[in-house]
């Protein structure tokens, strides 16, 4: 009776919901566009805003080239947040921004997952959305957060392991050592390319991880942290995997200037012009074995055309499925073979914004990333 | 390691006595990480190749720490040594034949780079100086400065390499036996000291640190003093930014990153007090050379990379206390 009594005010309720939310748009006298369940807004209320860690990083240039050319495309400006490096610095420019009045259109590369919920939290006050990259609480589900969390993208880091790792120990013959770069020990992507990396030795015998020192992301520590291992192990060394191909430059530095350019193959991940290069042009011969490539450029205009559509109702975020709201984006492997095909453009194809508009959704593969067991 | 500064006071002699001693300590602590790291990786650790290993980072500290040592040495501070190192490392990239093409103006992008250095560095100077504010909070905002600049040379375009290979080869190479890097690092130090010792700029350095209104009354014109160290200090980061940018290959913004910290600690355990008028760019270098020995002593071991920053931040500050025991009944004021 009870039960029975609560969900027929439920259903009541849900309904009234629905048809206030469906005729909202109507009240408010803004573009009825197709029936959404959540807030929209016309265009010309809503700024589109991201915010990147740095700009002085290959990684974060393209994301900022990809948001300024879905800005354009849309005929909207867009406000950069530079972080410097700093969760608070981050957590202000968004506020600094949300205080204009216009309403929010978020992507953001958080600079720590703890960020996120405050992040959340200034969008919804707001009325804004937003799409976050790479970063969020393990706990945290967009879904459970609300509509103005529209959803939560990543790159399987497990597969971008696997990707170098594999190459890498091909080009070895199988055998020999490997030294392998993380980024920082306590970054979830780093963990899940790691892991990869750790997977694909697992079947290789002969393959000695012989060390594992975390070089922060960053090519001037990743040169001196080779240099260290250079001393250490010398020609033991004959695989140098890194989490990431600023890394892998600077580690490509230090091995060439120990005067082992030649007999060490390389593994990176991010597929860098210059390594694509690298890979085409072979200065150095063929050393360097693989990256797996995806673009900051595309995560940002993916991210930010999702928040866009579902700000303007193009897009109905309680129709979106669990994987869209949470889940992962396609990432191809470089090698020397395929590498030409990743040299213009910076890898990207002139038509892929424009498919993109059509469809947001294009480049998603799959849901959560799951971690290998052990 | 026997510089100190003569004040003049009667106890110049026994002062240069704790100084020896104190010198002596810090050499101590180099040979004892050495010793350590030698028993417990006696393969790859005590080797040329590692000594050469070691001596080619020391380098960029050890020019850092030439000119910001004659800063502390004054009593104040120069935070902004990253980011002098960005800029001036990215306008000498984009100034000589890289994958960009920006410009190539050959051998004049080296002096063209460390002019940028000095210009920053003489502007927190002056500013200090003239505007009256402390040299720590204008060097930090140069920092930024600094690093702003080396981002807008980034710009959104992909990392430029360096064309020349010969130069990019240059500092690892060990023609004289020891890295081309580490013997510039000697001559830069070489140059710190005859400025110290021999010219007004370098003993006006220790009047001012010691007793900076007695420096005044006697006519010293401090801040133009101030001004002309600061610049000396910003060329040193520059000269720095260039050999981290030739290491590299490339430019890169962050070519600075983790330097500040390490050269101040250098100076600290070298024997410089950060309250000014003691010590000098010859004590740096020990300092310098604890710490390379330190992380790459720390990494050659095994150590886990998760507690090695905890390990060198216990030697760390072990050193400055085993460096500064002697002198410990002579600190008056300790802040």
């Amino acid at each position: 009776m009870h039960h029975r009594f609560t969900s027929t005010v439920r259903t009541s309720l849900a309904a009234t919901a629905l048809t206030l939310a469906t005729l909202g748009p109507v009240f408010y006298g803004l573009p009825a566009a197709a029936e959404t369940s959540q807030q929209t807004y016309d265009k010309s209320d809503i700024i589109l805003v991201t915010t990147v860690i740095n700009a002085t990083n290959p990684y974060m240039a393209s994301w900022i080239e990809g948001s300024k050319a879905l800005g354009e495309k849309l005929g909207l400006p867009v406000e950069i947040v530079q972080s410097n490096g700093s969760s608070q610095t981050q957590i202000a420019g968004i506020q600094a921004l949300a205080a204009k009045g216009k309403k929010i259109v978020l992507v953001t590369n958080p600079l720590a997952a703890s960020d996120v919920p405050a992040i959340a939290n200034t969008i919804k006050q707001n009325g804004g959305y937003m799409v976050v990259w790479w970063n969020m609480p393990p706990n945290m589900e967009p879904a459970d957060v609300g509509d103005h969390f529209v959803a939560f993208g990543t790159y399987n880091g497990v597969t971008a392991g696997e990707c170098g790792a594999k190459a890498l120990v091909e080009a070895m013959g199988g055998k020999g050592g490997i030294i392998a770069l993380p980024g920082v020990l306590d970054s979830t992507v780093s963990q899940e390319r790691v892991a990869g990396l750790k997977e694909v030795i697992k079947d290789y015998p002969d393959i000695t991880l012989l060390d594992e020192q975390p070089a922060n992301w960053d090519q001037a520590i990743a040169l001196k942290t080779t240099q260290q291992l250079v001393a250490k192990y010398g020609d033991e060394i004959d695989g140098v995997w890194t989490a990431d191909d600023a890394m892998m430059l600077g580690a490509y530095e230090a091995i060439k200037k120990a005067g082992m350019i030649g007999e060490v193959k390389f593994s990176g991940e991010g597929a860098y012009p210059p390594v694509v290069d690298l890979m085409v042009a072979q200065p150095d011969g063929n050393v360097v074995a693989a990256s797996s490539f995806h673009r900051g450029y595309k995560a940002a205009a993916t991210g930010m055309l999702i928040a866009y559509k579902a700000a303007v109702g193009e897009l109905d975020v309680a129709t979106l499925t669990a994987d869209q709201r949470h889940g992962q984006y396609a990432i191809d492997c470089v090698t020397p073979e395929n590498a030409a095909k990743f040299q213009e453009n910076g890898g990207i194809d002139p038509t892929w914004l424009d498919r993109l508009v059509a469809d947001p959704f294009m480049d998603l593969v799959g849901g959560k990333v799951e971690l290998p067991n052990g | 390691m026997t510089s100190l500064s003569e004040t003049g006071s009667g106890g110049a002699a026994r002062r240069r006595g704790l100084a020896a001693r104190a010198g002596l300590a810090e050499l101590a602590i180099l040979l004892a990480l050495v010793a350590i790291f030698s028993v417990l990786n006696p393969h790859a650790f005590p080797t040329l190749t590692n000594l050469n290993t070691i001596l080619n980072n020391a380098a960029i500290p050890i020019v850092i720490g030439v000119g910001a040592s004659l800063v502390v040495l004054t009593g104040r501070i120069d935070l902004s040594v990253e980011g002098v190192m960005g800029a001036a490392g990215m306008a000498f990239v984009l100034l000589s034949a890289n994958s960009r093409e920006t410009a190539d103006i050959g051998w004049l992008a080296y002096p063209a780079a460390l002019a940028v250095g000095a210009v920053l560095g003489g502007t927190t100077g002056a500013i200090h100086a003239l505007a009256k504010v402390p040299s720590f909070i204008v060097s930090l905002g140069m920092w930024y400065v600094g690093l702003g600049i080396a981002a807008v040379l980034f710009g959104y375009e992909m990392i430029p390499f360096l064309g020349n290979e010969a130069a990019v080869a240059w500092p690892t190479a060990t023609p004289l036996g020891l890295p081309n890097s580490f013997v510039l690092a000697l001559v830069v130090v070489g140059l710190g000291w005859l400025i110290e010792r021999y010219t007004r700029l370098g003993r006006y350095a220790y009047a001012i640190g010691n007793n900076e209104s007695v420096a005044r009354m006697t006519g010293i014109p401090v801040a133009g003093f101030v001004v002309a160290i600061f610049a000396f200090a910003g060329a040193c980061s520059a000269l720095a930014g260039v050999m981290g940018s030739l290491a590299l290959g490339a430019g890169s913004a962050t070519v600075g990153v983790g330097m500040l910290f390490l050269t101040l600690a250098a100076i600290v355990i070298g024997g410089t007090p950060l309250g000014g008028g003691r010590g000098g760019a010859l004590r740096t270098v020990t300092g310098v050379l604890i710490l390379s020995t330190l992380y790459n002593g720390l990494i050659l071991v095994g150590v886990d990379p998760s507690i090695q920053s905890g390990v060198s931040g216990v030697v760390l500050v072990a050193a400055v206390i085993a460096a500064g025991w002697s002198q410990r009944a002579r600190l008056r004021v300790f802040k």
